[in-house]
């Protein structure tokens, strides 16, 4: 990846700038490149990293020419370049909303979510996600439900996460996933443990029951992950207010367990939700403000001011 | 800070996006993260990522960009509360990184974000996290975000699987003439010893 600097730029003190007097219109030119054989991996990211950056900064691309620039990138597959790979399957994600046809690349996003490389396994799930329709997503499901138990982490927390995009667009698709999200669950990754609760949450959170269930069994167990921890106190939070249960429940015993917790993020999160927690006695309040105390003293702001703001409440 | 005379009113009034946390009105859920941009140390933009539609339109994100700047360059506080909203900010030599959720977002989860795009981008960029690295890397800057933030929700929160997932770093090959050059007669002394003995 070797970025040459202009000397004369240098000199004059602004410094280079790669993207200085970029203009559309020139780098879609230079993207016809992309339809020459054999692939320059490296002048190829170069160009497309400049159609990312015109895109991000607000520069407009017309149907047409997008779907052009679109069709000329899916070339670039031929290569096995793995940072040219990755930027491939951005560029899929940034411009599935403004090219034509953009479902041309599902085969070969399949395949590489299917395939050796698991380092293409992940990114290629979440392209392959992003242009993906309620029909499509049922000739996919076999694969979404083997990748959301894949040992791979990346590729499970790639599917989980996925996953819970696609309830939007087809639910009942995805409802039909639950049991391998529950499995995914049991995983000693921290991210896939987060993103799993929050798939099976999302999944039944119409259904109090199902949700009671589902937090009594998770603090049993016991999960390890300090985000999914925050999850389930926002989870238990939600369900004592919505029950109007009184706080001898177990669901605040577990709240206030997590007080204890060795992770500032789930002792803040709780001393956060107990606080407001409507109703709470004074005894019940007092060592989430104790605690919230000792962080207002932290030595880092973040902590401070965000305890300070709680305790303000 | 608020007093707490009319307090309750108020945070009624405002509703769901009102400042300040609004108890168990907020729907439990892995959609945490706002935005994270990237600005110059004149407030522009170099990587923007937006996951909602709080701001819908260009103009809107750019208004807010250059409100949150206004409202942080000066100050060193890594944190900040204005529109509803949670930013928790970073400085780098001439950069400045953002991220941002709702107020009632647990801060240290967005702090986790922030340290994380910091983390790799240190990495990549061989601890140089400034403006022209950054632009001269921007493929792996984008590779890297992509890694920790997909659609709003944390897809990864350590940096080292980060960096691991990106596998890029800046090459400083072309950064100096004068450490090539210390390379390359590095090189030749190497090669003079090893053809002595």
């Amino acid at each position: 990846m070797i970025k040459k600097f202009d000397k004369k730029d240098e000199e004059s003190g602004s410094g280079s700038n790669p993207f200085r007097h970029l203009e559309k219109s020139a780098v879609l030119q230079e993207a016809r490149i992309f339809n020459e054989t054999p692939i320059n991996p490296r002048r190829c990211l170069h160009i497309l990293t400049k159609i990312l950056y015109l895109l991000n900064q607000g520069e407009h691309f017309g149907t047409t020419e997008a779907t052009e620039a679109f069709f000329a990138m899916t070339r670039l597959f031929q290569s096995n370049d793995q940072t040219l790979r990755r930027m491939c399957y951005l560029t899929i994600k940034e411009m599935a909303t403004i090219s034509e046809d953009v479902i041309i690349v599902t085969s070969s996003l399949t395949k590489d979510m299917t395939g050796k490389e698991d380092v293409y396994r992940g990114p290629a799930i979440r392209a392959l996600c992003r242009i993906t329709d309620g029909t499509m997503l049922q000739a996919i499901e076999r694969y979404m439900k083997q990748a959301i138990v894949d040992k791979v982490s990346s590729v499970s927390s790639s599917a989980l996460v996925s996953s819970l995009h696609m309830m939007k667009i087809s639910y009942d698709v995805v409802k039909r996933w639950v049991n391998e999200a529950q499995e995914a669950a049991s995983s000693d990754n921290i991210m896939v443990q987060y993103h799993a609760l929050g798939v099976l949450y999302h999944l039944k959170k119409s259904d109090r029951l199902a949700v009671s269930k589902m937090l009594n069994k998770f603090t049993k167990s016991g999960l390890k992950s300090q985000f999914a921890y925050c999850m389930l106190i926002r989870i238990a939070s939600r369900l004592l207010k919505e029950n109007e249960e009184g706080h001898e429940s177990p669901v605040f015993d577990f709240i206030e367990s997590c007080l204890r917790n060795k992770h500032e993020m789930v002792i803040y999160e709780a001393a956060s939700a107990i606080i407001h927690l409507p109703n709470c006695t004074a005894r019940e309040l007092a060592p989430a403000v104790s605690v919230l105390q000792l962080f207002c003293s932290s030595p880092k702001p973040a902590l401070r001011y965000a305890a300070v703001r709680t305790l303000n409440k | 800070m608020r007093g707490a005379v009319g307090f309750e009113e108020t945070r009624r009034a405002r509703g769901r996006r009102g400042g300040g946390r609004s108890a168990g009105l907020q729907e439990p859920s892995l959609y945490i993260i706002k935005a994270v941009f990237i600005l110059d140390n004149d407030g522009h933009r170099l990587l923007a990522k937006y996951y909602d539609d709080t701001f819908p339109s260009m103009k809107e994100q750019m208004a807010f960009e250059k409100n949150v700047f206004n409202k942080t360059s000066r100050t060193d506080s890594e944190i900040a509360f204005f529109g509803g909203m949670t930013i928790v900010y970073k400085s780098s030599i001439d950069l400045f990184l953002y991220v941002v959720g709702s107020s009632y977002e647990n801060e240290l989860m967005l702090m986790s974000v922030l340290t994380c795009l910091f983390e790799s981008l240190n990495h990549v960029l061989r601890k140089n996290v400034e403006k022209r690295w950054l632009l001269e890397n921007m493929d792996g800057a984008f590779l890297v975000l992509d890694e920790i933030v997909d659609g709003g929700v944390i897809l990864e929160s350590d940096p080292q699987q980060v960096i691991q997932k990106v596998n890029f770093r800046a090459d400083d090959s072309g950064l100096t003439e004068h450490s090539v050059t210390q390379v390359l007669q590095s090189a030749k002394e190497q090669i003079k010893w090893s053809l002595l003995k």
